[in-house]
């Protein structure tokens, strides 16, 4: 009887455990493949390899993230070649956020507010991203309510520095004995640097090879300060603008279109001054600057090896200066807070021009995979991976997670980072952008390589964007 | 179905089915795109946007010839050709003769100095980027072992131009060299003794018995080389991006830019056509002197 009872009672249980799995899996479990476009950098290997080792998807599904590791110089041009082919290739897209207009317009990359707004999860997620990002890497028509992305990589510039010079007692008192400032070493003396002091920290390092350089001798001809100066791609513009910002200067204000305009504004008085002190300061910077070549990974490896004592460039290149296999002085690098305007009141203005990108999804994409795709932003944008992400070289979107105590001692960089964040503005995100930047940067390179003045240069770009966004009803 | 195949088999039908493959992927990869381009330089469209083609008839062909940049653009290509296709003849010329006499190790010399022109254009390009970088680079190093300053060659127009010109020649002189070389070496060797009996000096030599074998060929490279160095690309995207501001800025560079950046694909594919229509005038030019060289031959 007992064993009667036994039998029986194990096939109930298997029957009730059989009909638990099946109410609580899929009655077929699918395999979702999310081709992915990404530059191939840290970031987004890192990404790809821990979606690998933890993601598991909810529905059941098998999902599948494929990344397309692009190298950062043809980056551009894949993901618009494959885009405007018609291929439908990717169902995700890490763009750069000036893009995400020409791509919206072309028909590519979704609007994602339906599903915003009826996921809590999504909108809860939105809530904790920094309000810079929003605004600058999701909204289009820029700075509107129509959201099409999330933070894949927040990147603002900041200042990466030789401790072994800036913290030399000896350059601190020469420095001073010269120019009657500090010479920047802890952070907080960092914070308080203004453009004056940066150009002053120029003048000062700049040695001749065998020269005394800290505890040593210079081994080559060494400058004290380097910042973006190229015409390729982006470089120029995103270290200008931060001076023209400064200065009270404007872009064209595409939130304001068709009423904004970009003559008188975009040459302005301000505008033209801000460029100035930009060329102005440039001058320190080693001479790789007169060519205008002297782009990010220019100063970056500029630095590592020992040739300049400071520079401004990207949070999201810094991690190699911390590595003893590529870098001369990884044992002896500090990050800080970018300079910037000091202003009447004596306060300094840092507002610059943001970095990073984000991830989109592509229209083609069934619900069925869009649903999945969103599933991968929200475990991306959970407060775990993001804290694993920031551990690991990235840095994360949402508040909570800068707001940590232990985030500023995640990375060296992170707490001037997180500080830098309200002070970041945009360019353009309208499809006019390509123009407009390859336009600007080739009259930036004009000026920097001295074959126009500021105002010159200042005044052509005003005018082909003037006559240009007339031309497309986008200037009334 | 027996019969089809039969049909299509039967040794009359033999050499077409054999090419037509050939053919298939030549109308697929080239015709087809080609036809297509010129048909989109005739209405309003753009790659990158969603509204349908609207029919602009020669509108972009009128825009494109009369566009300043594109003159511009014209200039510097023109510049740049003359310079480096002049430098890549005296070069190559010399090349050949001294690698027409027998020396040591001649084999071994002649294999070193063909390697440029069996390099890509990216290699040679990133090469001549970090060869002129006034920090790291070579040749800043080594002239400012002499005057104490780095030598910054890309900061202005002319050092620029130059810059792509010696990069250009270094890449493509061998291949003149090639070609003239073959002409020295088919002079008949009674010529040169019945010059020396009749004691002609080196240059009445050179003037009256070598250059007339080698005109014909110096003329093919001349054109070849102009050919393709109007649509120099790699190398000055490369090196200078079209700078110090646009000052070697390639007509290819622009189309490249007018098409992959600006997506204005109806303006660029009208101006590719009208570049076509001069590499087709210059490509005639050099078949006819293709054909007149054989006909002397």
């Amino acid at each position: 009887m007992k064993s009667k009872f036994s039998i029986a009672s194990a096939l109930a249980a298997t029957v009730v455990a059989g009909a638990l799995t099946v109410a609580s899996a899929p009655a077929v479990s699918k395999d979702i493949v999310l081709n992915m476009a990404g530059p191939d950098w840290g970031p987004t290997r890192f990404l790809q390899e821990y979606f690998n080792k933890t993601y598991k998807a909810k529905s059941g599904n098998n999902v599948k993230l494929v990344f397309d590791f692009i190298p950062w110089p043809s980056f551009y041009d894949r993901v618009a070649a494959s885009l405007t082919s018609g291929e439908k290739k990717y169902q995700m897209i890490i763009s750069d956020s000036q893009w995400i207009g020409t791509f919206i317009e072309g028909g590519h990359f979704m609007k994602l507010n339906k599903y915003i707004d009826a996921d809590p999860e999504l909108q809860a997620i939105m809530k904790d991203i920094h309000p810079a990002m929003t605004e600058n890497y999701s909204t289009y028509p820029h700075k509107s309510k129509n959201y099409y992305g999330f933070p894949q990589f927040p990147d603002t510039k900041v200042t990466w520095f030789r401790n072994d010079l800036f913290c030399h007692d000896g350059e601190r008192a020469d420095f001073k004995a010269k120019f009657n400032q500090v010479l920047p070493c802890s952070y907080d003396e960092w914070k308080n640097t203004d453009w004056d002091v940066w150009a002053n920290v120029g003048k000062f390092f700049r040695r001749d090879k065998g020269a005394k350089l800290g505890d040593g001798v210079a081994e080559h001809d060494f400058y004290g300060v380097a910042y973006q100066a190229g015409k390729v791609g982006d470089f120029s513009s995103m270290q200008i603008l931060a001076f023209i910002w400064q200065h009270g200067g404007d872009i064209w204000d595409e939130a304001n279109a068709p009423n904004a305009q970009a003559e008188g504004v975009v040459n302005s008085a301000a505008a033209v001054k801000g460029f100035q002190h930009y060329l102005d300061i440039l001058k320190y910077a080693p001479p790789v600057h007169k060519t205008g070549q002297m782009g990010i990974f220019a100063i970056q490896e500029l630095f590592m090896q020992g040739k300049v004592g400071a520079i401004i460039d990207w949070a999201g290149v810094a991690p190699p200066a911390l590595d003893p296999k590529v870098s001369k002085f990884a044992d002896k690098t500090g990050f800080a807070m970018t300079p910037g305007l000091r202003k009447s009141d004596g306060s300094i203005d840092r507002t610059d021009n943001i970095g990073g990108q984000p991830f989109v999804l592509t229209t083609w994409n069934s619900e069925e995979v869009t649903k999945e795709a969103l599933e991968v932003v929200k475990w991306w944008m959970s407060k775990d991976v993001q804290i694993e992400f920031s551990k690991n070289g990235g840095e994360p979107g949402l508040m909570s997670v800068m707001n940590m105590p232990e985030y500023n001692d995640f990375l060296p960089w992170n707490r001037a980072h997180a500080e830098l964040l309200q002070y970041q503005k945009d360019v353009w995100h309208t499809p006019e952008m390509f123009e407009m930047l390859t336009q600007q940067q080739e009259e930036f390179d004009k000026a920097i390589t001295g074959q126009k003045t500021a105002k010159e240069a200042m005044d052509a770009i005003a005018k082909f964007q003037q006559e240009l966004l007339t031309e497309v009803g986008k200037i009334k | 179905m027996r019969d089809f195949w039969q049909w299509m088999f039967s040794p009359s039908r033999r050499g077409p089915m054999l090419i037509a493959p050939a053919l298939i992927m030549l109308f697929v990869m080239n015709i087809f795109p080609l036809m297509w381009s010129f048909g989109l330089s005739f209405f309003h469209y753009k790659a990158s946007s969603i509204r349908p083609p609207t029919f602009a008839g020669l509108y972009y062909y009128e825009k494109v010839l009369t566009d300043p940049v594109v003159w511009e653009r014209m200039q510097t290509t023109a510049l740049i050709v003359a310079m480096s296709v002049l430098l890549q003849l005296v070069i190559g010329f010399a090349l050949a003769m001294m690698f027409e006499k027998k020396f040591p190790l001649r084999r071994e010399i002649l294999m070193l100095v063909l390697t440029p022109m069996m390099l890509s254009f990216v290699a040679v390009g990133v090469f001549f980027k970090l060869f002129y970088e006034p920090t790291f680079g070579l040749l800043s190093q080594a002239y400012s072992y002499f005057s104490g300053e780095p030598l910054t060659l890309l900061a202005t127009q002319w050092g620029a131009v130059w810059g792509i010109v010696i990069a250009d020649a270094w890449m493509w002189s061998p291949f003149v060299m090639l070609l003239v070389l073959a002409g020295l070496v088919s002079v008949p060797d009674y010529l040169y003794e019945a010059a020396e009996v009749d004691r002609a000096s080196k240059w009445k030599r050179f003037t009256t018995v070598t250059f007339p074998y080698v005109r014909g060929l110096l003329l093919l490279a001349l054109l070849f080389r102009t050919i393709e160095t109007f649509k120099i690309f790699d190398v000055v995207y490369l090196i200078t991006n079209g700078g110090p501001g646009t000052s070697t800025e390639t007509i290819a560079v622009y189309v490249y830019r007018v098409a992959f950046q600006f997506f204005k694909t109806s303006q660029s594919s009208a101006l590719s056509y009208i570049l076509l229509f001069i590499v087709i005038v210059l490509t005639n030019l050099y078949l006819y002197f293709v054909k007149k060289r054989g006909e002397e031959g």
